[in-house]
Order: structure tokens, then C-alpha cells, then sequence
């Protein structure tokens, strides 16, 4: 009996030993698969907490390098003359800021001429410094504030039709750019918000143009910014907005100060006289004084605006330019329409300049109709009546075609 | 005598200048704050972005530039349009948190926020009224009118609740609505009441 016991005992351990040893090594196996899969996963895991690390490492530094801009190509089509492609602007933006400190602004502009070449301006370069919630300000060369169309409405892929109004392009009555000192914010009064914009400036300067090469008689206004002030007098002008509710907007502007005719027409060398002073041909400063006022109203798919500027430059006692002053004064008016439901939209606009030459002044009515791609990507076609004086440039109507692209 | 009246104008124009060059340079931030950027308000920047920056060009959605881009885009507006500093803040609060990728119909977005209980009425005025309105015929042009007979109201909740949880871009829209309305705070409790009142408020 001992003996049977002792005998089932040997055979229950080898049966024992005989199963445990394959599940003892299956549970090695195991052990060791699941090790390998928790080690690659700690290794993944690694390699995922550095990228989120790096990823926030950019997401917020204190300095931001920014680039923005627009460009539009098109198609002009005059009634008078040859119709060609064109390229409108290219007009990168670049910013570079720290914090909310400092910020950078310039933007270049790159055109191509009739003749083929590229030229290229600096449109603005400001150091903008972030003094309070309720004032920044500029050094350096920017767009005029006063208006609306120059600083804030003139990139293709903002203006509503292909063209600039009469009068808010180079040499019309709206000053273009300025190089001076800025300050500009906003504020509320109450629930009223309002913005402002106050600066001072080089100016200004006047051309000259001849018949004769003898009798010179005041061109335009070049307020383009210049490096130097050739008049010894800053000019002072500025901006001031209000807007009773949210959707309506109206400004007031003023410029004052001085400004010297620097150039005559066809590179005709002015008299030494009084060079010493600074002034070509013993010009003298002239009063230079600039008046505007500005409304825009939007409400769901319709906006309308409108803007006036006179531009005055008073008389000079001597130099080699006719004594007399002049007179610049431009207005429009818009209105743009997006038809419900679709990405069309249509504008009519409205514009006069008056200048002292006859043969500048013009009557436009412009009428657009546009396709918005995107928001930012806008194909227009505009036709332009421009009534002048018989025979002259601006007397002559345009059909354009424009896609512009603002990025 | 016409002179003397310039002159003293000008050195008017002069002083005021400077005067106001001091009076901005004295009530300037002497302290760089601690965070950049600092923390604005959602609600606050949906509303600023929706009254101001269509006054000049066609809204940019929020989707179109990243967080940071979104930054120096705001500041660079902040100089243009003459906004304030909390004003900017808000702004950039609003685009950064509505940037989010719209998700495709018929996905859920997992909610982990459990509901603080807002009315349909305090989520409305807080998160969709820059956009829809007041009178939710909507203040930007692709923005459904809500009072429209058959209109946007005649789809069913289901797809409704799934447009604002995803975010959701019609055909002849400029822009996306983002998901939540740009409010990731949004529980799904808080999307059936908003829409319950949008129903009541705008439908038939």
C-alpha cells in the first residue's frame, strides 16, 4: 500500500513537471514580448514629449517673424490705345516684433515699367513701439493718415474695383506718404470707440513744369515721402475718427505746414540763385495745407464710403516758378453690394479732380463687378468713363481686368 | 495779418504735437508683462473682430493663419485700424481659439467639459452673436439668416448639433463657422440648449 502511494506521488510531480515546465516557458516568452512593446512605447512616447516641447518652443516666442502682403496682375484695355497685360504690384509686408513691444513694418513695393524694367519703392518702414494700450508710436517712413484710401484701402485685394480713384494716386490732391514721427491708437468715449493718428513730418515737395523752358507754373504735389525736408518746416497733420455705432465710421483730417518746388520739369537746370539755402532757384517755402474728410457705413453684404481732400500750396514772392498758388481736390464716393448667397459682388464708384491744370482734371464713374474665389483671391473687371478735357490722357475710357491676392 | 494767423496756427499745430507725443510717451507700460500673449477675451474679440475688420476688406477667417501668425496679423491691425491694446488681446484670443480644423460631417468630437449650466440664451449672446447677430439674420456676409423660412432652422437638430460641434462651411460661404462657435468650452449639453433657443428665438 506504502508502495502504490509512493509510486502515484512520483507519477503526480512528473505529471506536474511535465506541465509546468512549457507554461514556464511560455510565460518567459511573454514576459519578455510584453517588455519589448513597453520599451517601444517608452521610446515613442520620448520622441512624442520632444516634438510637443519643440512644437511649444515656437508656438510662443517673444520674437515673431511675419510676412503678409499682396500682388495683382491684370489687363487694361483703353478705348484710345493698345491693350496690354500688366502686373499691378507685388507687395510683400514683412514684420518682425518682440513681444507686445516692438513691432517692424515695412513693406516694399515692386512694379514693372512700360518699358520693361523693375522698379522698386519702399512703401513704408516704421518702427512701431507699443507705448500703451491707447497709443503706438511711429518712426519712419509711413502711409499718410490722413483719409482712409492711402493707409488702409489701396491694396488691390482690399479696393472694391481695379483702379484708384481720381485724385488718391501719385500727384493727386491725397497725400501718399510721410517720413516723421507718428502717434496713433485709439480710445473710447463712453460706448463710442474712436481712433486717432497725429504726426509730423518732412512734407511735402511741389514740381514745376514749362512750356517755354523759360515761364514755370506749379505741376503737383509729390507727398511721397521724402528723406530730407527741403523747406526747413516740418509739417504737422493727423486723423481723428469716431464711430457712433459699430458699423459707421467718419474722419476728419488736417496737414499744415511748408513745402518748396525741388524739381522742374525735363531736368532743366534752375538758376543758382539762393541754392545756398537750400531752395533751387530762389524758390521760397510756400503754405501747404491739407483738409479731408472720410465715412464709411457697412451692414451685412452692402458698404458704402466716401472721402474728400483738398490739397492747397499757397503763393511765392519770388523764384523761377509763377508766383501763384493752386488748388487740388479730389472726392468719391462707393458703393459695393455682395449678392446674397453667391461669391459676385458689384461696385459703382463716383470720383472728381480738380487741379490747377485743366488738362488733369477729370469726371469718373466706375463700375465693377467681382468674383471672390476666396476672401483674399478676387478676380474683378471694371470699366472705366472718365470724362476730361477733349484729347487729353485722362479723357479716354478704360475696360481692366485684375486678379489680386491678398496673402 | 493773414501770416501772423499761420504762423500762430502752426506753432499751435507744433505744441499740440509734442504735447501729445509727451502725454502717450508718459502714460506708456513702464512694465513688459509676464506673458506674452497675454490673455484676452473670447467673447469680447469674437464681437471686436466682427464690428471692425470688415469695415476696411473682407473678413479673413480664423482658419487661415496659425496662433502665432495670428499675433503680429493682430498687431499689425491694431496700428492700421486704430483697435486698442485689449481690443488686440481679445482678438487674438478669439482666432487662436477658432482656428481649429473643421472636422467632417458626420465625426463627433469627444466633449470632455461637463456643463456650468449657461442658458441657451447666455451661450448665444456669449459665443455666436458676433456672427449671427442680435436679430440672428446674421452680421457677415455668408452668415445664414436664422429668420428665414426654410432656411438653415428647417434642418434637423441632429445636423445642426453635428455643424456647430464640427464647425461647418456652406457652399457659397466665404468663411467656416469653427467648431463650437471658436468656444472650445462648449459641453454638448450647452449646444442643445443654444440651439433649443436659436429655434425658439429666430424660427417659426
Amino acid at each position: 500500500m506504502k508502495c502504490s502511494c509512493y509510486s502515484f506521488r512520483r507519477k503526480l510531480l512528473a505529471t506536474v513537471v511535465s506541465i509546468s515546465l512549457p507554461v514556464m516557458a511560455l510565460a518567459e516568452s511573454s514576459n519578455a514580448d510584453l517588455q519589448m512593446q513597453i520599451d517601444s512605447l517608452q521610446n515613442q512616447v520620448t520622441a512624442l514629449n520632444s516634438e510637443v516641447q519643440q512644437a511649444a518652443e515656437w508656438k510662443n516666442p517673444n520674437t515673431l517673424v511675419h510676412m503678409a502682403g499682396y500682388a495683382d496682375v491684370g489687363f487694361v484695355s483703353p478705348e484710345k490705345g493698345n491693350d496690354s497685360f500688366v502686373i499691378g504690384t507685388f507687395a510683400p509686408i514683412f514684420h518682425f516684433q518682440y513681444r507686445d513691444v516692438v513691432m517692424l513694418e515695412s513693406e516694399l513695393e515692386f512694379q514693372i515699367s512700360e518699358d520693361g524694367e523693375t522698379e522698386v519703392n519702399l512703401e513704408y518702414l516704421t518702427i512701431d513701439w507699443f507705448v500703451s494700450d491707447y497709443a503706438t508710436i511711429l518712426a519712419g517712413k509711413f502711409l499718410s493718415p490722413v483719409g482712409q484710401f492711402r493707409q488702409n484701402l489701396h491694396p488691390s485685394w482690399i479696393n472694391k474695383l481695379p483702379s484708384a480713384p481720381p485724385g488718391f494716386g501719385h500727384d493727386g490732391a491725397a497725400p501718399i506718404s510721410d517720413l516723421g514721427l507718428q502717434v496713433r491708437g485709439g480710445f473710447p468715449i463712453g460706448g463710442i470707440r474712436t481712433n486717432y493718428a497725429v504726426y509730423a513730418s518732412n512734407g511735402p515737395e511741389l514740381n514745376s513744369e514749362t512750356e517755354d523752358e523759360i515761364e514755370f507754373e506749379l505741376e503737383g504735389v509729390r507727398a511721397e515721402g521724402f528723406g530730407a525736408d527741403r523747406d526747413g518746416d516740418k509739417t504737422l497733420g493727423g486723423r481723428f475718427a469716431i464711430l457712433p455705432v459699430s458699423s459707421i465710421e467718419i474722419g476728419l483730417s488736417f496737414a499744415t505746414g511748408k513745402a518748396t518746388v525741388t524739381e522742374l520739369e525735363n531736368g532743366v537746370e534752375p538758376p543758382t540763385v539762393g541754392l545756398e539755402s537750400g531752395f533751387i532757384g530762389n524758390e521760397t517755402a510756400r503754405d501747404y495745407d491739407v483738409i479731408g474728410a472720410d465715412f464709411v457705413w457697412f451692414t451685412g453684404n452692402f458698404s458704402f464710403r466716401g472721402e474728400y481732400v483738398k490739397t492747397e500750396i499757397g503763393e511765392a514772392v519770388t523764384g523761377v516758378t509763377m508766383g501763384e498758388g493752386g488748388t487740388w481736390e479730389s472726392l468719391y464716393t462707393q458703393l459695393a453690394y455682395r449678392l446674397p448667397g453667391t461669391k459676385w459682388e458689384a461696385a459703382i464708384r463716383y470720383g472728381d479732380f480738380d487741379s490747377p491744370h485743366d488738362s488733369q482734371d477729370v469726371t469718373q464713374t466706375m463700375l465693377g463687378i467681382n468674383y471672390l474665389v476666396s476672401n483674399n483671391f478676387i478676380a474683378k473687371l471694371g470699366y472705366e468713363i472718365n470724362d476730361g478735357v477733349a484729347g487729353s490722357p485722362v479723357d479716354d475710357d478704360r475696360t481692366l481686368l485684375q486678379l489680386a491676392y491678398g496673402f | 495779418m493773414k501770416n501772423i494767423y499761420k504762423k500762430i496756427h502752426y506753432q499751435v499745430f507744433k505744441l499740440s504735437g509734442i504735447g501729445m507725443l509727451l502725454l502717450a510717451a508718459g502714460y506708456s507700460l513702464p512694465i513688459i508683462a509676464a506673458d506674452f500673449p497675454q490673455a484676452g477675451n473670447f467673447s469680447d474679440g469674437a464681437k471686436v473682430w466682427a464690428e471692425n475688420c470688415n469695415r476696411c476688406h473682407n473678413m479673413r477667417g480664423p482658419k487661415e493663419l496659425k496662433d502665432d501668425q495670428w499675433i503680429s496679423t493682430a498687431f499689425h491691425m491694431r496700428v492700421r485700424a486704430g483697435l486698442t491694446g485689449q481690443e488686440t488681446r481679445d482678438i487674438i484670443t478669439f482666432l487662436q481659439a477658432s482656428n481649429t480644423k473643421t472636422v467632417a460631417s458626420g465625426s463627433t468630437l469627444v466633449s470632455a467639459v461637463i456643463s456650468k449650466g449657461a442658458t441657451g440664451k447666455e451661450t448665444y449672446e456669449k459665443t455666436c452673436i458676433a456672427c449671427h447677430g442680435n436679430d440672428g439674420k446674421g452680421t457677415l456676409p455668408g452668415t445664414p439668416n436664422f429668420t428665414i423660412s426654410g432656411g438653415v432652422l428647417s434642418k434637423t437638430d441632429e445636423v445642426l448639433i453635428d455643424h456647430i460641434t464640427n464647425g461647418f462651411q456652406g457652399a457659397d460661404s466665404p468663411m467656416a463657422m469653427p467648431p463650437r462657435g471658436g468656444n472650445a468650452n462648449l459641453s454638448t449639453a450647452d449646444i442643445s440648449a443654444v440651439l433649443k433657443y436659436i429655434r425658439e428665438a429666430f424660427g417659426e
